[in-house]
């Protein structure tokens, strides 16, 4: 069935379809009307879940952590200083090998209060062993959460879903909602391999020596590695069943382009229109949409630009020190592949401010007029 | 024993970090000091009420919808809870800890509810403890004497009752009026008892119609003969026409005898018997009525909630004040000549003691005066073999008198002057007469003034108190009031004046009920161990896995209700 749904309510649905158990959340601007629709769900049976309302994003996720222990399937959503609350707990889930999915509405970090999008939310948590996809559209957001949870139930570990604030979360767009049997039938109940259970008692998450601790960490990298090829799997079969393929990126006309676009989100929509005119008017440019930023699809991103000569990396989002982190990420693909690209690492959009086929424009024009970059980071659109 | 594991590849070690084992043989239960112990307290109400009714525990079934079961559960206790749930002083309410959220609950209009159940009462069965042939003569047909009869039959006993009056009920009939219990209600209540054998038969005085020599057919006696002479107001003018003493003037209305009283009446007391009269005169037609009482508002031994009716009803009070002569004229009331008075020290009973302010002498006009100083028994067929003191019979404990077969009870051995007293008396009396036929040692009774139930239950005799309340789960909610005629309308009859609750009414006051000190099976504790070391026993509480309780004490801080206390370990066992 087709709705013209806000971002935020495609994630909703996706939840119910995917019959989650257990949902615990904390409101927080811009995600608050996913978990709204979802405790209506609960509350009005469409959604058989227990929804577990408590005083902050850190007990958010230890609720989820509990829920996911007993055997439950377990959803949450945040944004921004809500994420940031739950960092420490956020290594107790994946260190768990806890299949959660939590949607992230990428919102901007303060100071400066800001609720609008911006991306250095959600990648300051690349490290907490948390998959990671960007979502370009409502109906990606609403597929992947259905392949999230058949993700990380495979690989036993967490998956965070990340949409853009505004852009996506309170837009509207046509998107396809998928019939529950079907559903049912892609995504079978959650079979857990540990359980919490009273009558079978185990210690879970006690000391663990320098003996072995650097091994439960091994695992986690395997299962990460793993998570790639189950991610081109899973979203393979999605294809096969709803008439959607997915990858870990997408590839858009990038047969014989010198200059790559590498974008992630909703920028990737503007960046589409961009890369039509220009190959309407014979520019050799395409572009490389990143969906999957964890775990990092290297080979994927190796193989779309073995044949560009120029890589253009749009970061909405900065490592203060360092600078963009898809750029950076590219990067550190790229070292040692035999073709070397030459990488333009630009920042743009911080704080929600707009990226316009303008901006994407005056990126492709930087590419082409420079041999290198200027510099380390090329902020774009800064006030003189 | 815990002992340590080195795996020797990744590949044998779990994904996460977790023991392999059970963790069943670490009986954390040793490292407690403090142990939590599940064990029902005392409720204020279940502690004060003088029928020793279980008054926590009806609330609690009537809030599951249970209202047959509650009334059982009070029909163990008292074969009267339709009278009571009309005229009990309730005590029970005064002590309630719901009174400092929103208001006492309503028990009173909740008893009086269960009671009225358009339902068939059937009364709780006992296995049959009498010996055979076992009789026991009752004397008085009053809530004590019947409620020693109630208790004696439902244990096997032939009990026989010999009322003074051609009527049955003592003061239930003659002293209460029809507007605050009708007949109808009293009928049945007596009724149920009868449907249990038990023989009464009226107009059968004792000392006048039979005395002890024709009781030997009964292996026990027992006294409960109640208190009907009205105190003599002992001033001049006394014997003339138009004073009325409150008892007799009582006794006349309620038998349907005329009784008349003149435009202008004076009430002399400040009990129920005052209060009662005083409202009966309106209903008779008095234009004017003013109950004189020596002390102030606040000495009225009278229930608050009548004296308040009362005054609605148009009844003045007047304060501080005593007669010393009735004024007469041709030997017919005229008028009260009354001295002030003032509030001294207090006496014997606590209360201040009234003193006369010389020179405040001043006359009131009345053509009525019924003096309601209080009752007194007439003892004066006892002869030596039973000691009284006081005006009342000596009874210990048990209820026994001087003689080994011969039990009292009741305001002629007692003196609390209500129905609920005297029915707590009455049983208590059953209880030890039992046990005297039997043949065991009268011996496990409480003084005179605690409560003893038919059905004892297995509770701590620790009082739960409103502080030891949790009150992180109850909201203020006010109490729902009992709906009643308007004051006009009643005083023009003397049909019931309080209307009874409806179920939703009921129901709502159940729910409010704290269940002081019992448990409920809210699952509070259960949910909140951290342990899981409360165990649900299937509908019937809860249970403590001591094996491996830490000792922590969430269970017992968050019991709403105090079903569960710490206590050191060891001391426990005492």
């Amino acid at each position: 069935m087709e709705k013209v749904i806000m971002g935020n309510h495609a994630v909703s649905y996706g939840v119910q379809l995917a019959r989650a158990q257990v949902i615990a959340a904390y409101p927080i601007t811009p995600q608050t009307q996913i978990v709204e629709m979802l405790s209506e769900f609960c509350a009005d049976g469409r959604l058989d879940a227990k929804f577990i309302k408590v005083e902050s994003e850190h007990s958010v996720m230890a609720a989820v952590v509990g829920a996911s222990m007993a055997g439950a399937r377990a959803f949450t959503a945040t944004s921004s200083h809500g994420l940031g609350l739950m960092h420490e707990v956020l290594h107790w889930a994946a260190g768990g090998r806890l299949p959660i999915v939590m949607a992230n509405v990428n919102r901007t970090m303060g100071p400066g209060w800001n609720v609008w999008t911006e991306q250095t939310d959600s990648l300051a948590q690349r490290d907490t062993g948390w998959m990671q996809f960007y979502c370009e559209t409502n109906q990606e957001a609403l597929d992947t959460v259905i392949q999230g949870f058949k993700i990380a139930e495979t690989v036993l570990l967490p998956v965070m879903i990340v949409l853009d604030a505004f852009v996506l979360s309170h837009t509207m767009e046509p998107v396809d909602i998928p019939d529950q049997a079907t559903v049912d039938s892609f995504l079978p109940p959650y079979d857990p391999k540990f359980t919490l259970d009273p009558s079978d008692p185990h210690a879970f998450y006690g000391l663990v020596t320098p003996e072995h601790y650097m091994e439960l960490r091994h695992k986690m990298h395997q299962a990460m590695q793993k998570a790639v090829e189950v991610t081109r799997q899973v979203g393979a079969e999605f294809g096969e069943v709803f008439g959607r393929p997915y990858d870990v990126v997408e590839k858009y006309r990038i047969d014989g382009a010198e200059i790559v676009l590498v974008t992630s989100g909703s920028i990737t929509s503007t960046a589409r229109v961009v890369v039509d005119e220009w190959r309407a008017d014979g520019q050799k440019v395409g572009l490389l949409k990143m969906r999957m930023f964890r775990p990092f699809p290297f080979e994927a991103a190796r193989e779309a630009l073995a044949g560009a000569r120029k890589v253009a990396v749009v970061d909405r989002n900065i490592s203060q020190g360092h600078g963009g982190i898809f750029a950076a990420e590219i990067r550190s693909a790229l070292y040692g592949a035999s073709h070397q690209p030459v990488l333009f690492p630009f920042i743009i959009g911080l704080g929600g401010r707009d990226v316009t086929p303008h901006s994407i424009g005056s990126i492709l024009n930087y590419a082409q007029e420079h041999d290198v970059p200027a510099e380390e980071s090329i902020w774009m659109e800064v006030k003189e | 024993m815990s002992h340590q594991i080195v795996f020797k590849t990744e590949a044998d070690m779990p994904l996460l970090p977790m023991s392999l084992g059970s963790t069943l043989y670490n009986k954390t239960g040793s490292w407690r000091y403090v142990r939590p112990i599940y064990r029902n307290k005392t409720s204020p109400c279940n502690q004060v009420c003088p029928a020793g009714e279980d008054i926590v525990a009806y609330l609690g079934m009537v809030a599951e919808g249970e209202y047959e079961q509650a009334r059982q559960r009070i029909l163990e206790e008292n074969p009267f809870p339709g009278v009571c749930g009309r005229v009990c002083p309730h005590p029970c309410e005064s002590e309630c800890n719901r009174a400092q959220l929103g208001g006492a609950i309503a028990i009173h209009a909740m008893e009086r509810f269960l009671a009225d159940l358009p339902m068939e009462r059937t009364l709780p069965a006992l296995e049959p403890t009498a010996p055979a042939n076992a009789k026991v003569a009752v004397i008085g047909s009053g809530p004590a004497g019947l409620s020693c009869a109630y208790q004696m039959a439902r244990r096997g006993y032939k009990v026989t009752v010999f009322e003074a009056l051609p009527v049955v009920g003592g003061m239930m009939r003659v002293g209460i009026p029809s507007y605050r219990l009708p007949r109808k209600v009293l009928d049945a209540e007596i009724a149920s008892i009868v449907a249990l054998g038990v023989e009464i038969r009226t107009s059968m005085r004792f000392g006048n119609d039979l005395g002890f020599e024709d009781l030997h057919d009964y292996q026990a006696i027992f006294l409960a003969i109640g208190q009907h002479r009205s105190r003599k107001l002992n001033i001049p003018g006394e014997g003339a026409q138009g004073v009325l003493p409150g008892l007799e003037f009582l006794r006349q209305v309620n038998l349907g005898q005329k009784a008349h009283v003149g435009s202008t009446v004076a009430v002399i007391g400040g009990g129920n018997t005052a209060v009662d009269a005083s409202r009966a005169a309106l209903r008779l037609g008095a234009s004017k009525v003013v109950v004189l009482y020596r002390r102030s508002r606040h000495e009225m031994p009278a229930v608050a909630d009548e004296i308040e009716e009362a005054e609605q009803e148009g009844v003045r009070l007047e304060f501080l004040t005593a007669p010393v002569e009735v004024l007469t004229n041709n030997d017919r009331v005229t008028g009260l000549r009354c001295v002030r008075m003032r509030l001294g020290a207090p006496d014997e009973s606590g209360r201040r003691r009234p003193e006369v302010i010389p020179g405040s002498e001043y006359t009131i006009d009345v053509d009525t005066v019924i003096p309601a100083l209080g009752q007194e028994a007439d003892l004066s067929f006892l002869d030596e073999r039973i000691q009284t003191e006081g005006g009342l019979i000596l009874i210990t404990e048990t209820g026994a008198t001087s003689h080994q077969a011969i039990f009292a009870g009741g305001d002629a051995a007692t003196g609390f002057g209500t129905v609920a007293h005297a029915i707590g008396s009455g049983k208590r009396a059953a209880l030890a007469i039992d046990k005297y036929l039997r043949g065991q040692a009268l011996n496990g009774f409480p003084s005179l003034t605690a409560h003893v139930r038919a059905a004892p239950r297995d509770v701590d005799p620790t009082v739960v108190r409103f502080e030891d309340i949790n009150l992180a789960y109850f909201m203020e909610e006010p109490r729902t009031p009992q709906p009643q005629r308007p004051a006009t309308e009643r005083i023009r009859d003397f049909s019931e004046v309080n209307l009874g609750f409806a179920e939703g009414d009921a129901l709502r006051e159940a729910e409010r009920c704290f269940s002081c000190g019992t448990c409920n099976q809210c699952d509070t504790c259960w949910l909140y161990c951290p342990d899981v070391c409360i165990l649900r026993r299937d509908g019937d509480g809860y249970e403590v896995n001591y094996d491996y309780c830490k000792g922590c004490g969430i269970c017992a801080q968050e019991c709403p209700r105090v079903a569960i206390a710490m206590e050191e370990e060891l001391k426990w066992r005492k």
